[in-house]
């Protein structure tokens, strides 16, 4: 399978601090990956090095085969690249419309889009005029999703999408990204490992810095020895 | 409702309280004193009000304290002086300035030009610093010899005052001289615009982290744009000179407060683009920046239009006098242009009392709709709040960013060329009406719109008022005693109101809880 983003060894400094120390990731076209690691370990850093938000000091970011570490993230975003941030990052001076609207690469993106994005999230018609302050957890995680699907993105960088969220919105959240996932590449950022290995077909523990193992999440499920040593989970 | 009265119980407490200080007040003095003391608050609050929305603005979306807001607002006010006074001077400088800003135009093309060449580590370390001082050098021997007619600030009789009293009494100004003597013509113009493109490639490599990915026509655009403007104005001279001498002082007056707010955001543009942007990541260095950029304003300011107070005239459409003036009506006013109207027995100056206030609604109107129904106020509302996701979702915000500094700045420029013919020209026009706009955004709500607005009229009326009770004194119930507020008071009286809301509203009146 063709690889669409190929993270090779960055590091990256969050001022003084080395957060990132060699962290390599291989997402194949239209695969959900997942990386995991416990709290802290440095997944979330690792998805703003990609978009460039916190960008590499060193190692190489290539997407759809060309180097873009280093580029502004305005610039790589404009790629193809959609990011739904931890804490989903809802405008909250902005209504639910113009939250969808602001994510328009090309004109038209938003009107193109939208009935998709009320297949896919049918609560968020209802919300429209409503500022995004007024709406619950869910309601928000299902904006900041409905947010990337607005342009015309490649990959979907999805960083911990069941936080905070009861059981019932979190199966519906995973139709969601499964639904997604046909169209698109989606690297996911889950601590939930239920969650994760139902969704994702590849994985990437990251451990203090370093990617430590990647492979099939399958092998993964029956390798209880490295699911208890890197995630702490039985 | 029911929740909205419960949300705001103390806020809404607090504004009945000011609205019933405000009936109070006007209890205590004559219908027309309340009138123009009226009036003359929301004149102080409309240059307030612009002032303080644009350093709200800047300070929302970019988190920088523009403590030289105050001097751009003065530095306003003297470009627009210039226009409307020495139009010559003006023309003069329309080619040096856009020959120095052209090289500036270029900045996207610089981070490509040094990836493209390839040299050594040494030659990296020296070749900012090298081209920078070339440049310095480059227009600091140009400069002083290119030819620009400007009075001399030495010499009473040829200053500022002396042809600011001169064009308020309909006398002719004289010609100022200069031509070509030190310098030839093609070698000032080529030098500057060289001038120009070495400063701007060095400042752009010290501060080269990231590149652009593609290079492509819409990069040069401004460039160009600004060279054809050069080359126009060189050739076209005189006969711009001449077109704008014989303008009437209405059509002058309009092109002096574009001029002014254009210039206003340009140098906004410019410093965000070369001296801010490099310091986003030290917030304390701003600061400092920024308050050096005020005084060095000052200290130019003061070089060049000199330290004594003048007053810019009035256009003709506001400064008729004589026969029916002052006038009693709308009608009468229009027909004659009087420069003050009959209100309720009061005597108010048209353009201070009723056109400021005019131009401030419409401003607060026309930003509001920036903000609300376009996308570009969508990008700044959003931005104010999270700049990171702006950016990742695909949008420059540091385009953004200089599009916001340069309207803050354009806004206090607005607000400069507006005041002059109204409070005067001053080196210290700024500081004053600073402090205003500070203690006006500390009452509404630090970077909230509309709190701009609110606090700035605060501020405004309650000057104004302290002011008039100064003249006619406060009569103290129950007792003999009538209490003349002294003017240490009126500054006084602004902090006090601050001091209070924030002890009730510690957000202001209308800013967001944290």
């Amino acid at each position: 399978m063709e690889t669409i983003l190929d993270v090779q060894n960055i590091h990256t400094f969050i001022g003084q601090y080395h957060i990132l120390q060699g962290v390599n990731v291989r997402v194949p076209q239209g695969s959900i990956t997942a990386l995991l690691g416990r709290n802290g370990a440095g997944k979330t850093t690792t998805l703003k090095s990609i978009i460039g938000l916190t960008p590499p000091r060193e190692g190489k970011v290539i997407y759809e085969g060309k180097e873009v570490q280093g580029a502004r993230s305005f610039d790589i975003a404009a790629k193809g690249i959609g990011f739904v941030p931890e804490h989903r990052a809802i405008f909250r001076d902005l209504t639910v419309e113009e939250n969808l609207k602001i994510a328009e690469r090309v004109k038209g993106d938003y009107l193109r889009k939208r009935d998709f994005i009320f297949d896919l999230f049918p609560d968020l018609k209802r919300l429209m005029t409503l500022s995004g302050t007024a709406l619950s957890g869910g309601q928000q995680q299902m904006l900041a999703i409905a947010r990337a699907l607005v342009p015309e993105n490649h990959l979907l960088l999805i960083d911990e999408p069941s936080e905070g969220l009861a059981p019932v919105i979190i199966e519906h959240m995973m139709k969601a990204i499964q639904l997604l996932a046909k169209d698109s590449t989606i690297v996911l950022v889950e601590q939930n490992f239920l969650v994760a290995s139902q969704l994702a077909e590849y994985y990437v523990i990251i451990e203090e810095g370093r990617s430590v193992q990647a492979g099939n999440m399958k092998d993964l499920v029956n390798d209880k020895a490295a699911i208890h040593r890197y995630l702490g989970a039985a | 409702m029911n929740t909205f009265l419960r949300k705001n119980t103390v806020l809404l407490i607090t504004l009945a309280a000011i609205l019933a200080l405000f009936i109070a007040a006007a209890q205590g003095m004559e219908k027309k004193d309340f009138v123009i003391t009226l009036l003359r608050g929301l004149s102080v609050g409309s240059l307030t009000f612009l002032v303080a929305s644009g350093f709200s603005l800047i300070f929302g979306l970019l988190d920088v304290l523009n403590l030289a807001h105050g001097t751009l607002f003065m530095i306003g006010a003297y470009i627009g002086w210039t226009v409307f006074v020495r139009p010559d001077t003006f023309v003069d400088l329309l080619t040096p300035l856009a020959l120095i800003l052209s090289g500036f135009a270029l900045g996207d093309v610089y981070p490509l030009l040094a990836t493209r060449i390839r040299f050594g580590l040494s030659l990296k370390r020296i070749l900012p610093w090298a081209l920078v001082f070339t440049s310095i050098l480059l227009f600091g021997w140009i400069l002083p010899r290119y030819p620009i007619a400007i009075w001399n600030v030495g010499n009473y009789g040829q200053s500022p005052v002396t042809y600011s009293f001169m064009a308020d009494s309909g006398t002719r100004l004289p010609v100022l001289p200069a031509a070509f003597t030190e310098i030839s013509a093609p070698l000032a113009l080529i030098g500057l615009l060289l001038a120009s493109i070495l400063g701007a490639f060095g400042l752009a490599l010290f501060n080269n982290t990231a590149q652009p990915l593609k290079l492509n026509w819409k990069k040069f655009i401004s460039f160009a744009i600004l060279l054809l403007v050069a080359l126009l104005t060189f050739i076209f001279n005189d006969s711009l000179t001449a077109a704008l001498t014989g303008l009437s002082s209405n059509w002058l007056f309009v092109i002096a407060v574009l001029v002014a707010t254009l210039s206003g955001a340009g140098l906004g543009a410019l410093i965000e683009s070369t001296l801010i942007r490099p310091l986003y990541i030290r917030p304390i260095y701003q600061l400092m920046l920024t308050l050096g950029m005020s005084a060095i304003g000052i200290e130019i300011v003061r070089a060049i239009w000199g330290r004594p107070e003048f007053v810019m005239p009035k256009p003709a459409f506001f400064n008729g006098s004589g026969g029916v003036c002052p006038a009693t009506n709308f009608a009468d006013w229009w027909a004659n242009n009087c420069s003050t109207i009959l209100l309720l027995d009061g005597r108010v100056r048209v353009y201070n009392e009723i056109f400021i206030p005019i131009v401030g609604v419409i401003v607060l109107i026309s930003i509001w709709m920036l903000l609300q129904r376009t996308r570009l106020g969508m990008v700044i509302r959003a931005g104010v709040q999270d700049r990171e996701m702006v950016e990742a979702l695909g949008i420059n915000v540091r385009r953004v960013f200089t599009m916001v500094f340069a309207l803050g700045v354009g806004l206090a420029a607005l607000g400069g060329i507006l005041a002059a013919p109204s409070m005067g020209l001053s080196n210290a026009m700024g500081e004053s009406l600073f402090l205003n706009a500070l203690i006006a955004l500390a009452i509404g709500g630090l970077t909230n719109y509309p709190g701009a607005a609110l606090g700035s009229v605060l501020v405004g009326l309650i000057q104004q008022f302290i002011i008039k009770y100064g003249q006619i004194g406060i009569a103290i119930p129950f007792t003999d005693i009538i209490f003349k507020p002294t003017p240490p008071l009126v500054p006084a009286s602004t902090v006090l109101l601050m001091v209070i809301i924030l002890l009730i509203l510690p957000n202001g009146l209308l800013g967001k809880k944290e």
